[in-house]
């Protein structure tokens, strides 16, 4: 039964990195950039979130739109500042001046909202606690349940953008080869300013959903850019649904390591084991094995969707 | 203009700026306060840092976000040792810089085998991962509270205390610190970092093993950043998880970004301003941070060589160095002329390389003699310049045999490949924007004894440089490029730079030359100029294989030609043989040829 429980939890965390990391991976396809903000539009969505809800006392779900629209406009400035003059240039470029939108969201943020943690309204329901459910005996948070719902709509939703509808196609054709896509008269830069719409707007999305659970304050960005980082280098650079299974790993890597003395008793025989499994040594030991990936798999667990040729 | 001037103005944007300096340490600093000096201090040790920083950023041209770390692991050996055993700050050097730079050794291996993005979260990740443990690993490292009572900076026993000194001695560091970068920046080792950032594949194919060049810089910015972090602990008594924080990192590659990467005044500049940039924003308060991230992205944006680039270009304007004097050229001694024999130079049997299900190049066998022209010829995708990436080591064949006069050498590193005696030109030109054609032809000589210990005892006036300068422009002009010696190789037109890549070819004094296209971007009447160039080279006992859809330069030059189609070998002959061979006009046509017409020797258009 502690398994599917640690399942829900496994889902929920890692539906709500995979919205960053599928955020970050759109762009990266656009652009060939890497777009370090994205962990800062998920902050500043969780603040978004929580101004929301401050105002308008409505359950996170009838939010969500609103928090999406104002994100995507958001994203959109991002790629005009900070993107757009800069297309002609290397990538670190762009690192770089993703960097410096991340330092203005964050100070942005304290300046509005102050350094304490706060939290968004939970996706259904307006009061900070949340309900639990029962069924077959696994108990879990309606909270985990609605994540988890959203996220996979949410992706629906994108697939369906991309598949069926015009704007969805031409950004396909944008990020798979932008000359061939200006050849053909897409208008290519308005595609990337509408990428890094969307890219802020999931990144918004798992901001309203982490930071009811996680609370959010102006630093909270460097945790999720990093996590977003990994799913994508670790799922494939520039693959989307590797992206996804990355992010699937990782929660399911930070959910079970700490639960690990639960999951197998003999480890509470261990020296200190309370050191052993703690959130920090879990992130140091999630750190180590994304590094020995690296080292094994130089271009991640599951290659390059697109094989280079010099 | 007289001496003094010309090299004032070669000096770019440092005189200018030692006169700022110098004004500044005269009139402001005895009156300056003690806070003032306090935040110089920390200036000067965030120069270091980033002058450190240059050589994997700015030299090696990654972007490593380690540095940061590299800074709080010397802050924390030093810290510890004065602390907990005693030991002052020079006698705790070797393990303070000693410690950032094993560490870099260790990971190194691996991580600088990855490309940018992959590098760029691996450092990262590094980085990390020490700031967790200086936190956890309580008993020794004081935990997240750090610890108190680190003594101040001390040398050969006297400890060195009041603001003033301490400020003067971090200044002497920073100062020595610079002329040591720059020093090995300026010489021939800073012109093959320069070829290395431009292109990795054209810096190996001249016997550059980049893989130890990059390493050498990550060893030097980790050894700099370990001086840096003792300093900083010291100078400041206290010993805090902050030095590890990802914000040092960030600081550290905006004073980069905003100095000039690839100068060591951009780091010392950059890091004064950047520093010292909240004291004179006071006003803004608790929106500095704010104005910092306006200020970063403004940069970025607008000056995208940095502020002392920008300044240089504004000097430049004011009084323009004159053009330097080209070098009298030297002819090359051929030192590894090899015999005429019928034995074949090159020998490749069997080859065959796949890049996921495609079949790139299967069983191909062919050989190539001294003094023998061979054209490889084949449709766009039949696998010719695979052919040539697994002679020259770039993709290892995964089956088959490639010989070197005897040698075999499958499997090889290109740098290894290319000292053993096979050079390259690629499809497109491959050359160091920034260099002039000469230096770009230079950089060639004898690159395989390029290495740090020669850059810090004999650059940037090394006799075996300018030797190599003298020869290259010898080279320049056997090619009849040598009027563009001087010119800057981004502005060079595309047949000169072509012919500058041969040059910079043969600069390594190889037994065998492989072309990708040379006659693509050049004109006719280049064309016919090249050609017998060739020939002459190839008389000299070179052998040549030359990859060319330009049958009318082809034909006449070549003494054989091969055709390949879908990666395999499918005609072998002399010129007028393979051209009317019908495999390979179905190859070309996509059409089996019908009547007698077809068989005629034929001219393939340039594609």
């Amino acid at each position: 039964m502690i398994g599917l429980q640690l399942l829900v939890q496994v889902l929920a965390l890692g539906a709500a990195y995979g919205l960053v990391a599928l955020g970050f991976v759109l762009i990266l396809n656009a652009t060939g950039a890497v777009n370090f903000s994205q962990g800062d539009l998920v902050m500043a969505g969780g603040f978004v979130a929580v101004a929301l809800g401050d105002r308008l006392h409505l359950p996170g779900l009838v939010l969500l739109p609103l928090l999406i629209a104002i994100m995507a406009a958001l994203g959109a400035a991002v790629a005009l500042v900070a993107y757009m003059p800069l297309r002609a240039r290397p990538p670190e470029a762009v690192f770089i001046s993703t960097i410096a939108v991340g330092i203005i969201l964050q100070n942005g943020a304290n300046r509005l909202f102050g350094a304490e943690p706060l939290a968004a309204p939970p996706l259904l329901g307006v009061g900070p606690g949340g309900g639990q459910v029962r069924f077959a005996g696994v108990t879990a948070s309606v909270q985990s349940l609605a994540i988890i719902a959203v996220a996979a709509l949410l992706i629906a939703a994108l697939h369906g953008l991309f598949v069926h509808t015009q704007f969805g196609r031409r950004l396909r054709a944008t990020a798979q080869d932008r000359e061939v896509a200006m050849a053909v008269g897409i208008p290519v830069d308005r595609m990337i300013v509408g990428t890094f719409a969307v890219a802020a707007a999931l990144a918004g999305a798992a901001g309203l959903l982490l930071s009811n659970v996680f609370f959010v304050v102006p630093t909270s960005g460097g945790d999720y850019i990093l996590k977003a980082y990994i799913a994508v280098v670790i799922g494939g650079w520039g693959s989307i649904p590797g992206a996804i299974a990355g992010a699937l790993l990782i929660a399911a890597f930070e959910v079970i390591y700490p639960s690990l003395p639960l999951l197998l008793p003999a480890l509470n025989a261990l020296p200190d084991s309370d050191g052993w499994f703690s959130q920090t040594v879990s992130t140091v030991m999630l750190n180590l094995a994304v590094l020995l990936i690296l080292f094994v798999r130089p271009r991640g667990l599951f290659g390059e969707p697109i094989g280079q040729r010099p | 203009m007289t001496p003094w001037r010309t090299r004032l103005a070669r000096g770019g944007a440092a005189g200018p700026l030692a006169v700022v300096a110098l004004a500044y340490a005269v009139l402001a600093l005895p009156h300056a306060s003690g806070y003032a000096m306090r935040v110089l201090g920390t200036a000067g040790i965030y120069a270091l840092l980033a002058i450190g920083y240059g050589f994997i950023f700015g030299l090696a041209g990654a972007l490593s976000l380690a540095q940061g770390a590299f800074m709080g692991i010397g802050a924390y050996v030093s810290g510890i040792l004065a602390t907990r055993y005693g030991i002052p700050f020079d006698a705790a050097l070797p393990a303070s810089i000693g410690l950032p730079m094993a560490l870099a050794l260790l990971v190194g291996v691996p991580v600088l085998r990855l490309q940018t993005h992959y590098f760029a979260l691996a450092t990262l990740l590094i980085g990390q991962t020490a700031l967790l443990a200086a936190t956890q690993w309580q008993s020794v490292t004081g935990g997240a509270n750090g610890m108190g009572g680190v003594p101040p900076i001390s040398l050969l026993g006297h400890a060195i205390s009041g603001r003033l000194p301490t400020l003067l001695t971090i200044w002497a560091i920073v100062a020595a610190g610079a002329a040591l970068a720059w020093w090995i920046g300026h010489g021939r080792l800073g012109d093959a970092y320069a070829l290395l950032r431009a292109n990795q594949a054209a810096s190996r194919a001249i016997g550059i093993d980049t893989g130890r060049l990059r390493m050498v810089a990550f060893l030097l910015s980790a050894g700099y950043a370990g001086l840096a972090g003792s300093l900083y602990v010291h100078a400041l008594g206290v010993l805090s998880p902050d030095v590890l924080g990802f914000p040092v990192m960030v600081t550290c590659l905006t004073i980069a970004v905003v100095g000039s990467r690839l100068r060591v005044t951009g780091a010392v500049a950059g890091a004064v301003l950047i520093i010292e940039l909240p004291e004179w924003a006071r006003f803004l308060r608790d929106d500095y941070m704010l104005a910092f991230g306006c200020i970063l992205l403004l940069v970025v944006v607008a000056l995208p060589g940095g502020l002392i680039e920008a300044l240089e270009r504004l000097l430049g304007r004011l009084w323009a160095p004159p053009p330097e004097r080209l070098p009298d050229p030297l002819p090359l001694p051929l030192t590894r002329r090899p015999p005429r024999s019928d034995r074949p130079l090159l020998e490749i049997t069997g080859l065959t390389r796949g890049f996921g299900g495609v079949r790139a190049l299967s069983g191909v066998s062919l050989s190539v003699r001294a003094g023998e022209v061979v054209g490889l010829i084949g449709p766009n995708g039949s696998g010719k310049t695979t052919l040539l990436n697994a002679v020259t080591g770039i993709f290892p064949p995964e089956s088959g045999d490639i010989r070197l006069a005897g040698h075999s050498i499958a499997g090889w590193a290109p740098h290894r490949i290319a000292r053993l005696g096979i050079a390259r030109g690629f499809q497109t030109a491959a050359l160091a924007p920034g260099l002039s054609a000469l230096d770009n032809v230079a950089i060639a000589r004898d690159a395989a004894g390029l290495g740090l210990g020669r850059a810090v005892w004999a650059s940037p006036r090394d006799p075996a440089w300018r030797r190599a300068r003298r020869e290259a422009m010898a080279l320049l002009d056997s090619l009849g490029a040598g009027a563009h010696a001087g010119v800057l190789a981004a502005s060079l037109p595309p047949g000169i730079a072509r012919l500058v890549e041969i040059a910079r070819a043969l600069a390594t004094a190889p037994r065998l030359l492989l072309l990708d296209e040379p006659a693509a971007g050049l004109n006719e009447t280049e064309q016919a100029d090249l050609a017998p160039r060739l020939r002459g080279l190839v008389d000299s006992g070179i052998g040549l294989l030359v990859i060319e859809h330009n049958m009318a330069f082809l034909a006449p030059l070549a003494d054989r030609l091969i055709c390949l189609d879908q990666g395999a070998l499918i005609a072998a002959g002399t010129p007028r043989e393979v051209q009317g061979d019908p495999r390979v006009i179905e190859a070309y046509l996509g059409v089996a040829p019908s009547g007698e017409d077809m068989t005629a020797p034929f001219s393939v258009a340039p594609t």
